[in-house]
């Protein structure tokens, strides 16, 4: 009798535990194939990978060649009060053009997505909760306005030529696409550039009308990258 | 008696075992498909999406090789005229020069296009519409278009848009590099110009979006479009 129903509950075990082997093994089988039975994808996917190698590569060079000019800069205008006035220029032009690191004072403004839409929320269009690209175009300008010497939006440095546009789902900017928690730092006068922060200003607006998670930290030091990418003229003349 | 007992607590054993063995690989399995399923970026992405990627990066690859060979260039330069301190006032002067052109305190010509905007305040759009102000953000619009569509140079109303600039609305005029500018809005750009034209034309472009608001856009391509260099001071007091 013992036995009997020691053998029943085994078989059954055994059964189950087959089928669930057989079902899990039908879904990996059918997900490899999704993955791997299309060849020109991976092999794109490839490709991808070793172009984005090829420009990381090329871009560690371009780094140490352009830390070598700045030294032969350097060893140029030495013991010459002139040339060094004129490489002086140069150097603070790259820091305004945002073709270098630069640190100072300023603000942190994250920007985040309204996660907490309840059916209650006076809130109809669910669209509204999320950070669109005009709001850190808004905000950007709003920063310009305060008197910011330098912006970045998620690492990205603000230069003249950006483009903060909408992409689908995600924004773009510099052609990079950003996700949020946006980011944006900027540096100048910490107390200036947090009166964005000031009652009926854009940033209070997406708060208290929209959900939008807003919060403002003024810094004594912040660090915003250079701008990666190339800014060259192809139609411009200088006159 | 005993000896059996024992033999089917063996047989058991060696059941269970085998059924934890089983059920091990089945949980094995089971992070191997969670592993491949975390998937992040281009694994993501189908092949359009793919070549895209690719041609990007492959575009973004040829523009740093040429800003590479440039700075190789220069660092050339300035070894070859080390001894000569006018040959180096020449090289730092050009440098600086190139630099000047970024931040836009040089006049530039090219290719481009003038879009004009005629505010129509007040006028009837249709019976119980009449049409509103254009404001700082209709502009700031049409200003991520132009930069995305590879302007080079862009001014509104002749001040020339710097990396710093801002657009303000006020409560009869804008102000643009903290100067008053009014209706009609003439937007200069330099780059591309169907580029230029098509992106703020046609779908979601800014300029019909206007007009279908009531104002008044025109664009009109030209072979030489003027730029004023920047008019103000660009100083600092706080990046180092």
């Amino acid at each position: 009798m013992n036995k009997k129903v020691i053998s029943i509950v085994i078989g059954f075990m055994c059964l189950i535990l087959s089928y669930g082997i057989s079902v899990q093994v039908k879904t990996i089988n059918s997900i490899g194939t999704k993955t791997s039975t299309n060849a020109t994808e991976n092999e794109l996917r490839d490709e991808v990978l070793r172009a984005k190698e090829k420009y990381d590569n090329l871009y560690n060079a371009l780094e140490e060649a352009e830390k070598k000019l700045e030294q032969e800069r350097t060893n140029a205008t030495q013991n010459n009060t002139e040339l060094t006035d004129l490489e002086n220029s140069i150097k603070e032009a790259n820091k305004v053009a945002g073709l270098s690191e630069v640190t100072g004072p300023g603000i942190t403004i994250t920007l985040d997505d309204n996660d907490k839409i309840t059916s209650n929320n006076i809130l109809l269009d669910p669209n509204s909760a999320l950070v669109h690209d005009i709001d850190v175009i808004r905000v950007v300008n709003e920063l310009k306005n305060a008197g910011a010497e330098a912006i970045s939006v998620n690492g990205q440095r603000i230069v003249t030529t950006t483009a903060i546009e909408c992409d689908g789902n995600v924004i773009t900017v510099n052609g990079v696409k950003i996700g949020t928690p946006f980011v944006i730092q900027a540096i100048g006068l910490p107390e200036q550039l947090n009166g964005l922060n000031r009652y009926g200003g854009y940033l209070m607006n997406l708060q208290e009308n929209y959900g939008i998670k807003v919060t403002t930290k003024k810094e004594d030091e912040i660090t915003i990258p250079k701008y990666t990418g190339v800014i060259k003229f192809e139609y411009a003349e200088s006159k | 008696m005993k000896k059996k007992i024992s033999k089917e607590k063996i047989v058991m054993s060696i059941t269970i075992g085998i059924a934890s063995l089983a059920l091990m690989l089945v949980m094995f399995m089971q992070f191997k498909v969670v592993e491949q399923t975390d998937i992040t970026g281009i694994e993501n992405m189908r092949e359009s999406d793919l070549r895209v990627e690719l041609t990007d990066w492959q575009t973004k690859y040829e523009e740093l090789n040429e800003r590479y060979q440039e700075v190789v260039a220069k660092i050339e330069e300035y070894q070859n005229e080390k001894e000569s301190g006018e040959e180096t006032a020449q090289l730092l002067e050009t440098e600086l020069a190139q630099l000047n052109m970024i931040l836009g305190k040089t006049e530039v010509e090219g290719e481009g296009i003038e879009i004009i905007i005629q505010d129509n305040e007040g006028a009837q759009l249709s019976e119980d519409t009449t049409v509103k102000a254009i404001t700082e953000e209709d502009l700031l619009i049409i200003l991520q278009e132009l930069w995305g569509a590879g302007a080079e140079a862009i001014s509104i109303n002749g001040k020339r848009i710097i990396a710093m600039s801002d657009v303000v609305s006020l409560e009869y005029f804008l102000k643009v590099n903290g100067d008053r500018i009014t209706s009609p809005y003439v937007i200069r750009a330099i780059g591309n110009q169907s580029y230029l034209e098509s992106s703020v034309r046609g779908k979601g472009g800014h300029a019909d979006e206007l007009e279908e608001l009531g104002h008044t856009v025109t664009i009109e391509k030209n072979r030489r479009v003027k730029i004023d260099k920047y008019e103000g001071e660009i100083t600092t007091k706080y990046i180092k």
